[in-house]
């Protein structure tokens, strides 16, 4: 077997690799130009792309979201016309959630981070990766033609029947969709394959960072779920050109039955969405803690708990679809379970800050943000699960808060975190730290007068997807908006600093946090195959007790990559018993 | 680890085993049905019956064709794991559709 | 398990330390990839049993406007494939890549007889009128779903078709790589991949034959 679980001891011969603070070849000088990054099979240029991608589609949907607000900021209509703000509301959900968090946290920062925490040269199937990349290229522009060919007014939800007869280009977007699931799937496969098969000599499953425990749960969820999205929308697809009648009830068929389809897949996807949130969260919390995490265990396990009762909630977002009695009880009752997983990791998180040295640089605060920001959307969730608070609040503004709390109060918090966490490592370069606070700052305040808001004009019985109101929710509606507005301002301010790094940052030191984390022993930014030795591992990587030498270590005979090592190889020769 | 010595864990099976197999799933195929045609079984069990025979074939073809017996376990565990989110996905959808109580009577 | 190796045969890609663990994660990628395409159909199926449970008396009618002769003859005729594959594989493996060639095309030729069988079996329906949905027109089985039945039919045997036609191809692929020498006992990675595949597009059938044809 080609893994580390070797039962036998073996004896490695290892010695001290330091990271040079001033690389001179990087994966970033080493191949150039356009062509190179479009042909490449590097995880980490693939992971920038991806990256790049996801910014350019979050900054279309943040527009569309800027319009919607707008729209609300009076009772009557303001602007826009009530069917545009349908097919505003439509692409804004399906974006964000298809385009934007799903490939997020997994195919941006997973792929540059992964195979580095894993000591490897590359993910497992590098063309693959590739390929996934433009699968999601060519799913994005069948997404841009819907978008400029008649749009898309049926939710992001495509509930049939209406997405059946809506006039809109819904084939356009659920073939993007489609296409788009393969992309997820392949990335998947890529990281389950990655993490079995390609670690250093020492990564047992007890050493693994816990990125990696959330990346591969989140992986399993890719794998299990969006093969049922595929066929659901390929379904939906066959309905609208041979009316096949599956879902239709005009042809005896069953409307619920689709829900069903679509959220055995969707709710999984949340997961997707959130559990790689959690992984960036255990890294940056014992990172700025100088502590070891608490509970390693319970988080790396609760991540998978998490992956697998995700799969048996989905119904509680049709309680008031007229699925049976039976499945609406059933459904409640596992909900309320998915929390307990949840509810541990954030113990476990708060336990380890504990008589830690907590330093509060930009990453950290984002880890606080994350903190309460995500249990407010937790707890709203349970409360949704409770099957007669949710007849109420079903469809209302209520929801919408929910599940701005977990998905962007989360998952996009965490992708902040982790963005700001890893720059130095992807790019090389320090951002300027006195901002980064400020739109942290920023990003926090515009974040809860936005969604605080939505809580209650949606217990107050405010539906969601209307583009007008009565009177009474006037003042929430306006709050909600400027509160938007302060949160457009955040991300600009952090697209702004983060630009101005890449030309005028400080040089970034190898690793500018002391993480003992495995990333952190290439140079900033990494050689072209991440490390020009072998690493080799013998503590676990929240050890923080011992010292940084004991994390540097690699094969001694290493440096057959094809070039010279760079590095100095400093320290005596020391052996290492691996298992 | 040597990559050299492949043989001891690629495994080869021999041209006799595999036509055992094949034949043995013929059989299968022909049972199938002749019990489906002509033995009258009532009404859920002639399913049960077919889906049985389905799942031999189905287990000489992962193990015996596809290689299950003699890989790793967990090439396996993912074959049942992957049939045991299938199962999940139709108890649970069951749960509805077959429970579902008439809003409207005789609609 | 080491990230590092001596001799790096051509055939080892850079990042991969020595051709077993090659084989091995592209063996896992490919089970990874087999466990989702039994959730792919396993959207179907769920389709199927939901309705089923609905209308069994609609499954039973309908059924018998599907002939079980042909459905068993294209049964029996992916085994056959089956055991070629893995006779294929057989063969690279003991380095016998005339017979590697030979076992691949008679799968090959017997994946196609599968097709002409299916197109068969698809023009006589069309004939009749039974098509999928809407475009249904067919009178002789009165229920009121009936066209739901064939909805689900063609969905499941075309998708299952269609992984037919990609083995096919991936088949030829295979094919052409060994003319050009490039598989040995030391190195058949793709041979073994695409035979799980096969493998899988026969299980599949293994049960819609029962599922579809068989209904009494
Ligand atoms: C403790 C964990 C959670 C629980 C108990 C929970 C519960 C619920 C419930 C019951 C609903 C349905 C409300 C309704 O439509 O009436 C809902 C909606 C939603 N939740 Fe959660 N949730 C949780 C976590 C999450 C997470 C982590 C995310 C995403 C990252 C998320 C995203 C959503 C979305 C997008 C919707 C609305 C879907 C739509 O109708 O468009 N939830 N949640
Ligand atoms: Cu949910």
């Amino acid at each position: 077997m080609a893994t580390a679980e070797v039962s036998n001891t073996r004896t490695l011969k290892v010695k001290r690799f330091k990271p040079s603070e001033d690389p001179k070849k990087t994966y970033l000088t080493e191949e150039k130009g356009l062509w190179s990054w479009l042909t490449t099979v590097d995880h980490k240029k693939i992971g920038l792309m991806y990256l790049g991608s996801v910014t350019l589609f979050f900054l279309l949907g943040g527009v569309l979201a800027l319009l919607l607000r707008t729209e609300l900021l009076t009772p009557a209509k303001t602007f826009i016309e009530a069917d545009t703000y349908n097919q505003f509301f439509t692409l804004h959900g399906a974006i964000m959630v298809f385009f934007v968090l799903v490939p997020s946290i997994p195919a941006a920062l997973g792929n540059f981070i992964l195979p580095m925490q894993l000591g490897a040269k590359d993910v497992a199937f590098p063309r693959l990766n590739l390929a996934s990349f433009y699968i999601y290229v060519i799913g994005a522009i069948f997404t841009f033609f819907a978008l400029v060919n008649n749009g898309l007014d049926t939710g992001w939800t495509f509930y049939t029947p209406y997405s059946i007869e809506s006039n809109s280009s819904v084939i356009w977007v659920t073939l993007g969709a489609f296409i788009l699931g393969f992309s997820s799937i392949l990335t998947g496969t890529n990281f389950i394959t990655t993490i079995h098969k390609m670690r250093a000599p020492g990564i047992t499953w007890g050493k693994l960072p816990l990125n990696i425990w959330a990346l591969y749960a989140t992986s399993i969820i890719q794998v299990l779920a969006t093969p049922v999205l595929a066929i659901t929308l390929l379904l939906l697809t066959m309905e609208r050109v041979f009316g096949i009648g599956i879902f239709d009830p005009a042809m005896g068929g069953d409307p619920v039955l689709f829900q069903h389809f679509f959220w055995f897949y969707s709710h999984p996807a949340v997961y997707i969405m959130i559990v790689p949130g959690f992984g960036i969260i255990s890294e940056v919390i014992t990172t700025f803690s100088k502590k070891h995490i608490f509970g390693y265990w319970a988080i790396a396990l609760s991540s998978l708990a998490i992956a697998f009762i995700g799969f048996l909630v989905w119904g509680h977002h049709m309680f008031t679809s007229g699925q049976s009695a039976v499945a609406t009880t059933v459904f409640s009752f596992l909900t309320f379970l998915v929390g307990i997983p949840t509810g541990i990791k954030i113990l476990n998180w708060v336990a380890t800050l504990y008589k830690g040295s907590i330093e509060m640089k930009t990453p950290m605060i984002y880890v606080f943000i994350f903190l309460f920001l995500f249990s407010i959307g937790g707890f709203t969730g349970i409360m949704l699960g409770s099957l007669a608070a949710d007849i109420h609040l079903h469809d209302t503004y209520y929801v919408v808060a929910h599940f701005h709390y977990v998905m962007m109060g989360g998952t996009l918090i965490a992708l902040l975190a982790g963005l700001h966490f890893w720059w130095p490592k992807m790019t090389g370069k320090m951002y300027n730290e006195f901002q980064a606070k400020i739109g942290a700052a920023l990003i926090f305040i515009g974040f809860n007068m936005t969604f605080l808001p939505q809580f209650i004009m949606g217990s107050q019985g405010m539906p969601r997807r209307y583009y007008n109101y009565i009177d009474q929710f006037t003042i929430f509606h306006q709050t909600s908006t400027i509160g938007s507005y302060i949160l457009g301002v955040g991300f600009l301010l952090i697209a702004y600093y983060l630009l101005v790094s890449l030309f005028r940052g400080e040089k970034a030191p190898a690793n500018p946090w002391g993480s003992r984390g495995l990333e952190w022993q290439a140079t900033s930014p990494p050689d072209l195959h991440n490390f020009d030795h072998t690493p080799v591992i013998i503590n676990g990587p929240y050890d923080y007790h011992k010292p940084m030498e004991e994390f540097q270590l690699g094969l001694a005979d290493s440096g057959h990559n094809g070039h010279d090592p760079s590095h100095d190889a400093t320290g005596a020769k020391q052996e290492v018993v691996s298992n | 680890m040597s990559g050299q010595n492949h043989e001891h864990h690629h495994h080869v099976s021999t041209a006799g085993q595999l036509w055992a197999i094949a034949t043995g799933l013929i059989i299968l195929t022909i049972v199938t049905v002749v019990v489906a045609k002509f033995v009258p079984i009532p009404a859920p069990f002639d399913v049960v019956a077919a889906i049985s025979i389905a799942l031999v074939k189905a287990f000489l073809v992962a193990a015996f064709f596809m290689n299950l017996y003699w890989d790793t376990k967990f090439n396996a565990m993912l074959l049942i794991m992957g049939v045991a989110f299938f199962l999940l996905m139709v108890l649970i959808t069951l749960l509805d559709t077959m429970f579902r109580n008439d809003i409207v009577p005789s609609f | 398990m080491a990230n590092h190796s001596t001799s790096h045969p051509t055939h080892v890609q850079h990042h991969f330390v020595d051709s077993d663990q090659q084989f091995d994660s592209a063996k896992l990628g490919m089970w990874v990839f087999l466990v989702n395409e039994i959730l792919f159909f396993g959207g179907l199926f769920c389709a199927y049993i939901v309705y089923r449970a609905w209308h069994p008396e609609l499954f039973t009618q309908a059924a018998t406007e599907l002939n079980a002769f042909w459905g068993a003859v294209n049964t029996v005729v992916l085994i056959g494939s089956s055991l070629t594959v893995a006779m294929a594989i057989r063969s690279v493996q003991k380095n016998q890549i005339k017979g590697l060639k030979i076992n691949l095309l008679i799968t090959i030729a017997l994946a196609v007889v599968f097709m002409v069988v299916k197109g068969f079996e698809y023009a006589h329906k069309f004939e009749l009128g039974i098509l999928p949905g809407e475009l249904y027109t067919y009178e002789g089985i009165e229920h009121a779903q009936a066209a739901i039945f064939f909805s689900i039919y063609y969905m499941m045997t075309g998708i299952h078709a269609l992984h037919v036609i990609i083995g096919i191809g991936l088949m030829w692929w295979i094919y052409v790589r060994a003319n050009r020498g490039e598989f040995s006992s030391e190195y058949y990675t793709p041979v073994e991949i695409t035979g799980l595949y096969w493998h899988l597009v026969d299980l599949i059938w293994i049960f819609l034959f029962p599922l579809l044809y068989l209904i009494e």
